[in-house]
């Protein structure tokens, strides 16, 4: 029971952990309000200095690009340049909204985000758990080696070796034609695309998605587990009481940033396999912004279906963070 | 020389159909609330039309007769190296610049420094030309980029004009130099082997009423379906294919174990079919597009049986690997190819395996009747010179096109197409070259590409192929026919640039299977009503107007 009574506590103490990498603690607060800009300016100089690099990276790569948007509201050409392309006001976006083909893109996006969601969200959780009850440090360090690797590889070197093995003329299918058995052909299959793209993302990312779940478990304080042995807890209830409940911010804090990414959909992957399998089954809306803007030439209307996709990726953020909140969760940030 | 893909991948294939073609401000609902990106070209009375004094004045000019003469246009052809070759030139054109160049390849990138065969050319050209050479089957897209910042355009640009990117005509107007004051009429007579190209090809260069660019003049068969002539005879197969069903016999006879019957024949199907290239002119003087021609429709009926038979290679089904490889390792024994590819071939395979050999079909066509060939353009490859207020350069990079014009018979176009003797081959007995290994890696086509002169064949080094050729496009030459619009150089306004990928995607995926011939008459539907009866409007014009 006492791990039932310490568990509570697990979410505000991280979350004071997160959001209180601001100077002061909640007590401090009020006071802290009172102290004018230019003292808080003065004060905190050194930092502020140290911030400093970022936020001019940020503002040259980032925010100055962003002005660049202002063609998603124009007839934009790349030969007449920004100054003299006509305006159209909200052309491009009216042409987004009522395009098929890019609604189309919308619904294979969030299919394969839900999907993956439901597929792979769970495996470097699950792979996390695993790997933190091998007890042997050579074995559990040679083990994370391992499944790290693949997260090197470029996606054209995955799709190669899934090619190469799975592919019509690939090994596996070798093998079979071998023994006298028909072959299949996964690479070019459309209806079974969702697993082999979710497969080629599990073998190369679910690894490395492991990472920042160890992290959280290493931080889980082992009287915790000592206290709840004592007390009778099986290796069932300790993981339900005490492993899992330190993941949850960890896992919300992740599901989070994950909607605000729902919108985007591994581009690489589905570029290069989207003459295997056709159109239908692989635009998504970064492959269709990529064809429309820079095949086509259309860039208007590109950056408006980008434009339009970064509004609601943001709106999702901030709705999924509002509900963790209203949850009790720390979320990605909180409102000092 | 020519060039080697020409309409083969999905890629190319794609950009090819949207050829010259123009942005993408889709929606005709809206088209009204923008300016039109056009300039004078998207006037229709005028597209397509050349004024007289634009073009350059023709002088010909003959070094040696070919053994092979042209017949009804075709290839002309030299099986042999005259004993004493002209020099041309007397001191390099060059003025001792250096010019960044970009051209396509279909084929291993040459190492850039250290290479033999640029360094003997820059130093008799007396320039540099530093070239930055991409793969030839995602040209269109590189291209797309590439142009869209003026500050990263070369200086000489090869555009190949099934990858003339979206709103080409904006970017041919301000990115490029109009060559017109340096060539048209008699200006080019300080140019002879500028001037030894034909009236026809230069017409191909004009942009809205300017001669904009250099070209590398065309065959009048650009495609042809070639089969392993080596291993068919190791098999003991000596009927060839007379219409389409025996030809998806014998692909599916060729198949099994590791050995596929064929790569990805869209572009058969359309050769055999004699799918016209763009429009049809129907007898009351309308327009018919190749999409709403029964040819069209067979043509893909075609390629899908060839598919649901299990003839085409599993990489070919994804799209992946290179189709060429394919065909030169003998995984698959029949393929299409431009006919460039053909010599192309023979120079990659020959040095390490000399039995190598491919051979083109006979020309048939699917229902056994006589066949439609398309005639090509006049020239499938031009290049463009950067805009430069330097007056100066330009005529350099002129005169080095001149340089590079050199006809058959001159010591320029000796060094041009086979480099240096001792480096990239060796005189044998008979007087012929022989490539060496080098030449396998350096000798690549790259300057060519900037400019050539008219268009002949004098691939002398391998055995037996400068007479197959010849033989056959001489043959092949009497199917020829002129496609509407023939010749003209129109690019089209900017709102039809996205028409064709709709109707692309569709040809890949009913050639897979993964949709029915049932698509095709919703997609036609789609594509008339998205700016596809505009379009016809947009020709029809045209073709009244001539």
């Amino acid at each position: 029971m006492t791990a039932q009574t310490q568990s509570p506590e697990v979410g505000p103490r991280a979350a004071v952990a997160s959001g209180g990498g601001r100077r002061s603690g909640g007590r401090n607060r009020p006071v802290a309000r009172k102290v004018s800009l230019r003292a808080r300016f003065a004060r905190d100089r050194s930092l502020i200095i140290m911030t400093l690099p970022a936020i001019i990276l940020m503002a040259v790569f980032a925010y100055v690009p962003m002005a660049g948007n202002v063609i998603a509201w124009q007839d934009y050409s790349p030969y007449v340049g920004i100054v003299n392309s006509p305006f159209v006001a909200w052309d491009n976006f009216v042409r987004v909204l009522s395009s098929p083909a890019f609604l189309h893109a919308v619904e294979n996006t969030l299919v394969i985000t839900a999907f993956q969601l439901v597929f792979f969200f769970p495996i470097p959780i699950i792979l996390a758990l695993l790997l933190n009850s091998v007890v042997t440090p050579s074995i559990r360090t040679t083990i994370q080696s391992i499944v790290y690797l693949p997260h090197f590889f470029s996606w054209v070197l995955v799709i190669t070796i899934f090619q190469q093995m799975f592919g019509g003329a690939g090994l596996v299918n070798q093998v079979l034609a071998g023994t006298g058995t028909s072959g299949f052909d996964w690479m070019t299959n459309p209806d079974t695309f969702l697993l082999l793209i979710t497969s080629q993302s599990v073998w190369k990312d679910a690894g490395w998605g492991i990472i920042i779940f160890l992290a959280a478990l290493s931080t889980i304080d082992p009287s915790l587990y000592e206290a709840s042995v004592v007390d009778g807890a099986n290796r069932w209830r300790r993981m339900w009481h005490i492993t899992l409940p330190a993941l949850r911010p960890v896992v919300i804090l992740l599901l989070i940033l994950r909607l605000g990414d729902a919108l985007t959909v591994g581009f690489e992957q589905l570029i290069l396999q989207r003459d295997a399998v056709g159109s239908q089954v692989s635009e998504v809306i970064d492959t269709y912004v990529y064809y429309q803007g820079v095949i086509n030439g259309d860039w208007s209307f590109a950056t408006a279906a980008g434009l339009m996709k970064g509004v609601i990726s943001l709106l999702l953020v901030l709705g999924a963070n509002k509900l963790a909140h209203m949850m009790g969760e720390a979320g990605v940030y909180q409102r000092s | 020389m020519t060039p080697t893909p020409r309409r083969l991948t999905a890629q190319s294939r794609r950009t090819f159909l949207t050829l010259i073609g123009a942005g993408v401000l889709g929606s005709t609902v809206l088209a009204g609330c923008r300016t039109e990106g056009g300039g004078a070209s998207s006037d229709p009375t005028t597209a397509g039309a050349v004024a007289d004094g634009v073009l350059p004045t023709y002088t010909a000019l003959d070094y040696v007769e070919p053994d092979f003469p042209s017949v009804n246009g075709s290839t002309a052809g030299f099986a042999t190296i005259p004993a004493e070759l002209v020099q041309a030139f007397d001191a390099p054109p060059g003025s001792g610049s250096t010019f960044t160049a970009m051209t396509p390849l279909w084929g291993a990138i040459p190492p850039s420094t250290g290479n033999q065969y640029y360094d003997a050319v820059n130093e008799a050209l007396g320039s540099t030309v530093k070239f930055q050479i991409s793969d030839g089957n995602t040209y269109g897209d590189k291209l797309a980029a590439v142009l869209a910042s003026a500050a990263d355009v070369p200086d000489w640009v090869c555009i190949p004009t099934w990858n003339i990117p979206p709103r080409f005509d904006q970017a041919v107007e301000t990115l490029f130099e109009d060559l017109t004051p340096f060539l048209a009429g008699d200006a080019i007579s300080q140019y002879k082997h500028l001037a030894n190209i034909p009236t026809d090809v230069w017409k191909f260069c004009v942009f809205d009423g300017k001669l904009k660019a250099l070209p590398f003049p065309g065959e009048i068969i650009t495609d042809a379906i070639f089969y392993r002539d080596d291993i068919f005879a190791e098999e003991g197969i000596t009927e060839l294919p007379t219409d389409g069903q025996a030809l998806l016999d014998l692909a599916k006879q060729l198949t099994g174990g590791n050995r596929w019957g064929a790569n990805d024949l869209w572009n058969t199907a359309v050769i055999i079919h004699g799918v016209v290239p763009k429009w049809q002119i129907n007898d009351d003087g309308t327009l018919t597009h190749r999409y709403e021609t029964d040819e069209y429709r067979a043509a893909l009926e075609w390629n899908a049986a060839l598919f649901s038979q299990g003839s085409v290679h599993p990489d070919a089904v994804a799209n992946t690997g290179d189709a060429k490889q394919r065909f030169e390792s003998g995984e698959v024994l029949i393929s299409n190819d431009g006919v460039g590819g053909w010599h192309e071939a023979l120079g990659r395979q020959l040095a390490t395996n000399p039995s190598y050999s491919q051979r083109p079909f006979t020309p048939f066509a699917a229902d056994g009747g006589s066949p439609v060939l398309w005639k090509g353009n006049p020239a499938n490859i031009i290049s463009f010179l950067k805009a430069n207020d330097d007056k100066a350069k330009i005529e350099e990079q002129i005169a080095i096109a001149d340089f590079l014009a050199s006809p058959y018979g001159t010591t320029e176009y000796a060094l041009i197409n086979s480099g240096v003797e001792g480096v990239h081959y060796n005189l044998g007995d008979d007087g012929l070259p022989i490539p060496t290994e080098l030449a396998a890696t350096e000798l690549q086509p790259t300057y060519i590409f900037l400019a050539d002169p008219p268009v002949v064949n004098t691939k002398v080094q391998y055995p037996g192929f400068v007479e197959a050729f010849c033989t056959w496009m001489a043959d092949a030459s009497q199917y020829v026919q002129d496609p509407a619009f023939f010749g003209m150089q129109i690019t089209e306004p900017n709102e039809f640039g996205s028409l064709a990928q709709p109707m692309t995607d569709l040809e890949s995926d009913i050639s897979r299977g993964r949709k029915s011939m049932d698509d095709l008459d919703p997609a036609i539907e789609n594509w008339r009503a998205s700016g596809g009866d505009e379009l016809r409007q947009f020709y029809q014009d045209i073709l009244d107007a001539q």
